[in-house]
């Protein structure tokens, strides 16, 4: 275990835990937008910005979701500089993404009313702060890579392979349950589920309930569930509400 | 509704509000629908909860299974002490005795201390506006005390104060719509919800959190002790009340209505009630009267959602 102070507060934390884990433990607030539990760290949106003092004496500012619990450390959580630094941060993602509610809430909260940098324009308006936690979770938690980044620097964006329809994708929504700010929608509409990303569209057919005839799942999630558990295509027919036999 | 599927499940947070090795019931319906609800609500939350099967499986002495802050009530006072907690918290906020960290309060209660006792003071607390989220967990009886009808159970369901026999056929009166009541006091956010949609489940609680303002969101918990089935059919059942059209899921924001899934074509009503012992007395024309009577409900809600 390893020792430090947050806020003035002493507690302890696992070795190789992360100062953002060893704060949420205290119940001590930091913003973030790209964390999330389930996936890996990866500090794209910097709001969890916190000012660390070392044991020798060094200070800086570190994005706190990716830097390590040290022992001796000194972390403070809400500074003046970190709150201007914070406000700035979420001023230029409000840029990128003018329109977004999560956005506009999350620098309500951060005391930012409005962004003074130039406006990205309302018209390209896709909400995505490429904070990767899509790309992280079709990645670390599907396992089937089926998004990921193009390009490079203020052209990167998220996207299919080729943005054409990926081969890869099983139409689960764990991209589009994710997102912190809503840039992936998802619909079921007339036997069809449908994708909107922000730079692609993708549409998967659903398959019908051979009992009811309502439409239940995509069909390619249904072969991978098939191929996944081992249970023969035809166990999956029916929806589940009409698969098992009732008896009392 | 968004029908997700299998990997998104594994994005839910995995801090349990409500701990396991509570004493619920094998199959129950509404443990579930209380650890989705805490998952849902986070950890900066204080609960108020009235007398009930959730007070007495999770708070025997000297064990809790909450690690959240949470109160126990009577049956009659759950909304007036949550009411007084969050006017606690926003007058010691004020006065800079506790720092605001956005803390929210839930009240919570079962269908008897909800549209039974608790109902007067629940009307209070809607009126007078305190920012907090009333969750109704509906198992349709009293069941920790030993299944005794509550406003809150269907027509022809048996129970132990209203048994079916040679002459009766249950219980005698409909199913109270309480969500209606809750809408009826101009409150931005109701909402009906089962556990059987989990992530619809979650959605609503997290809504009804986030509203400015009462909300009031009304679970069907699945109660296979009371409503004599096998424990591992609940969320089956759950699913079933869904599509049979008895317990159509809909939100009401600000007064307008809006299906969460419209399941029509409604399936056979008999489906949903010949897995369930309490309706086992019921005969086929019996089942057709009641089945009618869903219909011409869920139609009318389908016209207010329109």
């Amino acid at each position: 275990m390893v020792k430090l102070t947050i806020d003035g507060r002493q507690t302890e934390a696992k070795e190789g835990a992360m100062v953002l884990d060893a704060a949420r433990a205290l119940n001590i607030y930091i913003p973030t937008l790209c964390a999330h539990e389930s996936v890996s760290a990866y500090g794209a949106c910097r709001l969890c910005t916190v000012d660390i003092t070392t044991r020798s004496g060094r200070n800086r500012m570190v994005t706190s979701c990716l830097y390590p619990v040290e022992e001796g450390l000194a972390v403070k959580t809400t500074t003046e500089k970190i709150a201007a630094h914070r406000r700035m941060l979420i001023q230029l993602l409000l840029a990128r993404c003018p329109e977004s509610p999560e956005l506009k809430a999350m620098a309500k909260k951060l005391g930012a009313d409005d962004t003074p940098f130039p406006k990205e324009d309302p018209a390209k308006n896709h909400n995505c702060i490429l904070c990767a936690l899509c790309t992280r979770a079709c990645d670390e938690v599907v396992g089937q890579s089926a998004i990921s980044f193009v390009n490079r620097g203020v052209a990167r964006e998220m996207a299919i392979p080729f943005y054409n329809d990926s081969d890869a994708c099983i139409a689960c929504g764990s991209c589009f349950y994710i997102c912190p700010t809503n840039a992936i929608q998802m619909t079921d509409k007339n036997g069809k589920r449908r994708f909107v990303m922000p730079h692609n569209t993708m549409e998967f057919e659903l398959a019908q309930c051979a009992q009811c005839g309502r439409y239940h799942l995509p069909k390619r999630q249904i072969a991978w569930m098939a191929k996944k558990s081992g249970q023969p295509l035809e166990f999956f027919a029916r929806c589940i509400s009409c698969r098992e036999e009732v008896r009392l | 509704m968004k029908n997700l599927g299998i990997y998104a499940a594994r994005l839910t947070p995995p801090v349990e509000g409500f701990a396991p090795g509570h004493r619920a019931c094998i199959g129950c319906g509404e443990a579930l629908a209380v650890r989705l609800a805490c998952k849902a609500a986070g950890e900066n939350i204080i609960i108020a909860n009235a007398t009930g099967c959730m007070e007495v499986v999770s708070s025997q002495l000297p064990a809790s299974a909450w690690r959240i802050p949470w109160i126990h009530t009577l049956f009659e006072n759950t909304a007036a002490v949550a009411s007084g907690v969050e006017a606690a918290l926003k007058a010691m906020t004020r006065k800079g005795k506790i720092a605001d960290r956005g803390t929210k309060v839930i009240a919570m209660a079962g269908d008897g201390g909800t549209s039974d006792i608790g109902l007067q003071a629940l009307s209070g607390a809607l009126e007078r506006y305190h920012d907090f989220l009333y969750i109704c967990f509906d198992n349709e009886a009293y069941m920790n005390t030993g299944i005794q009808r509550s406003s809150a159970t269907p027509f022809g369901a048996s129970t132990t104060t209203s048994p079916a026999g040679k002459k009766s056929i249950g219980q005698k009166t409909w199913k109270k719509n309480m969500p209606a009541i809750a809408v009826a006091h101009n409150i931005p956010y109701v909402a009906t919800a089962s556990p059987s949609y989990p992530f619809d489940m979650m959605d609503k609680v997290k809504k009804g959190l986030a509203v400015n303002g009462p909300a009031y969101v009304h679970i069907l918990s699945v109660c296979p002790t009371g409503w004599r089935s096998t424990p591992d059919l609940s969320v089956r059942l759950g699913r079933l009340a869904v599509e049979t059209g008895v317990f159509p899921l809909y939100e009401v924001e600000d007064g307008k209505y809006k299906l969460s899934m419209d399941v029509s074509p409604l399936r056979p009503l008999k489906d949903y009630m010949s897995i369930q012992g309490r309706f086992r007395h019921l005969s086929e024309g019996m089942v057709k009267k009641i089945e009618d009577r869903v219909r011409k409900d869920y139609e009318q809600l389908k016209e207010r959602c329109a």
